[in-house]
């Protein structure tokens, strides 16, 4: 049941399709293409770090990275990106500075959609900005959802100085 | 502030009787003096909130600078100060609660909000202590699902509370909002990963205490060589934000005293010897 129930949760805040994100009049579609750089990385790679400055949207077209962070003193992995994850919409909406580091796990390719054309396409037409910022709160979403909704804390206990099985 | 009270149209529950006998309605005088708020979930207790509090009007705020999200353009400002209203709360209201339909966003004024999450089997897990400026309900709302968690104001509070649809239009005509609500996300982001972190991965219970309490010090000295901090959580709560028990998170503070890593003089609290609680995490 529980099972069931994070099923259903999580569908209801799925990533979105690519295409349908990023759905604009054929101008601003143009501008966003004619803007596409293709990015060739190799195992190891890192493709940004974490508070460096934004140059885009990032779209996994192969390949298979990860992303981490540091906060304070402790660094956490958030998870990997696959191909069709559209990355760091955080750092390209938001004030223009990686949340994150992301290194490729095995080589690949990514498109970087540049900032500069990403804000003229905002410009002409806000839906888009809209619709990527309701994708990053479903991110957050299935953050919260993962964390939250099946989470199991286990405090060790010791009996006698032996640890549980 | 207006003097046509428009809790109405944010639908939550107030008995206008309730309002009628404390004169408040009745009375233009007291109405302008006074923001009303019935708390959904506490009855008919009322939290009043003076006049001589910080000032009703955003443009008017002094501490917008220092804050995130409300630091915005002029115009975006003006804009922003005509749409929601300013609710005051009192300790223990609750502002939404997990599974609710995110109906409202909510910004922070002043004072300080438990976000936490309840289990099955009925443990609570809190998530973090959001602060003035900090956006609340944001990802809820604009992913169109139901709240994620429980937001519990653990003191007095000021809040700034936004209709859905209101507030998706506000983004959508000013793009430094759009921005700010996008750092507001990223952050949120971070602060759920960091916290499963928090519990999943450190071993011990003194780990994990010694780590939140590492996070706030540090947070709050801002870079300051002394760590020290105002714990306004309980035993009881700090419990559930490292994912143990009240009792083991007092004997953990008393043996951390009795070491001299920390002091504790009332509410605040003093680290000490910071390398030796760090020892505790690894």
């Amino acid at each position: 049941m529980e099972a069931e129930e994070r099923s259903v949760r999580m569908g209801s805040v799925a990533a979105h399709p690519l295409a349908e994100l990023l759905e604009c009049p054929a101008d601003a579609g143009n501008l966003l293409n004619g803007s596409a750089k293709a990015l060739e990385v190799a195992a190891g790679d890192v493709v940004f770090r974490q508070d460096d400055i934004c140059k885009g949207l990032y779209v996994v077209v192969s390949g298979l990275f990860l992303r981490k962070a540091e906060r304070l003193k402790t660094r956490l992995t958030l998870g990997p990106a696959r191909i069709g994850d559209l990355v760091e919409l955080a750092a390209a909406l938001g004030d223009g500075h990686h949340t994150y580091t992301l290194s490729a796990q095995s080589s690949g390719s990514l498109l970087l959609l540049s900032i500069e054309a990403l804000n003229k396409v905002f410009e002409n037409y806000p839906p888009l900005r809209m619709r990527l910022l309701e994708e990053l709160a479903r991110e957050v979403s299935r953050g919260y959802l993962s964390c939250c909704l099946n989470r199991t804390v286990h405090t060790r206990r010791r009996a006698g100085g032996v640890e549980p099985a | 502030m207006s003097n046509q009270p428009r809790l109405n149209s944010l639908g939550l529950h107030f008995s206008p009787l309730d309002l009628l006998l404390r004169g408040i309605l009745a009375d233009p005088h007291l109405r302008s003096r006074y923001e009303i708020y019935f708390p959904q979930t506490t009855g008919p207790t009322m939290a009043l909130m003076h006049s001589h509090h910080p000032p009703e009007d955003c443009q008017n705020c002094e501490h917008r600078h220092l804050r995130m999200f409300c630091n915005l353009t002029p115009e975006a400002l003006a804009d922003y100060d005509g749409i929601g209203i300013m609710m005051s709360h009192a300790r223990g209201a609750k502002l939404f609660t997990e599974g609710d339909p995110a109906r409202n966003v909510f910004v922070i004024c002043y004072g300080q909000v438990k976000i936490s999450s309840t289990s099955r089997d009925g443990k609570t897990m809190i998530l973090k202590i959001a602060g003035p400026g900090d956006v609340m309900g944001l990802s809820a709302v604009l992913a169109n699902v139901p709240h994620e968690v429980t937001a519990e104001a653990i003191e007095p509070c000021q809040v700034k509370t936004v209709r859905k649809q209101e507030f998706v239009d506000f983004l959508g005509r000013h793009g430094i909002a759009s921005m700010h609500a996008a750092q507001a996300l990223s952050g949120e982001y971070l602060t759920v990963f960091h916290d499963a972190k928090r519990l999943a991965l450190s071993g011990s219970a003194a780990g994990r205490l010694a780590r939140l309490l590492l996070d706030w010090g540090r947070t709050s000295a801002n870079g300051k060589p002394e760590i020290k901090f105002t714990m306004a959580l309980t035993h009881e709560e700090i419990a559930n934000m490292a994912g143990t028990s009240r009792e083991t998170v007092t004997r953990l503070l008393n043996q951390f005293r009795r070491d001299q890593w920390i002091t504790i003089k009332g509410t605040s609290l003093t680290i000490v010897k910071p390398d030796q609680l760090e020892r505790l995490t690894a």
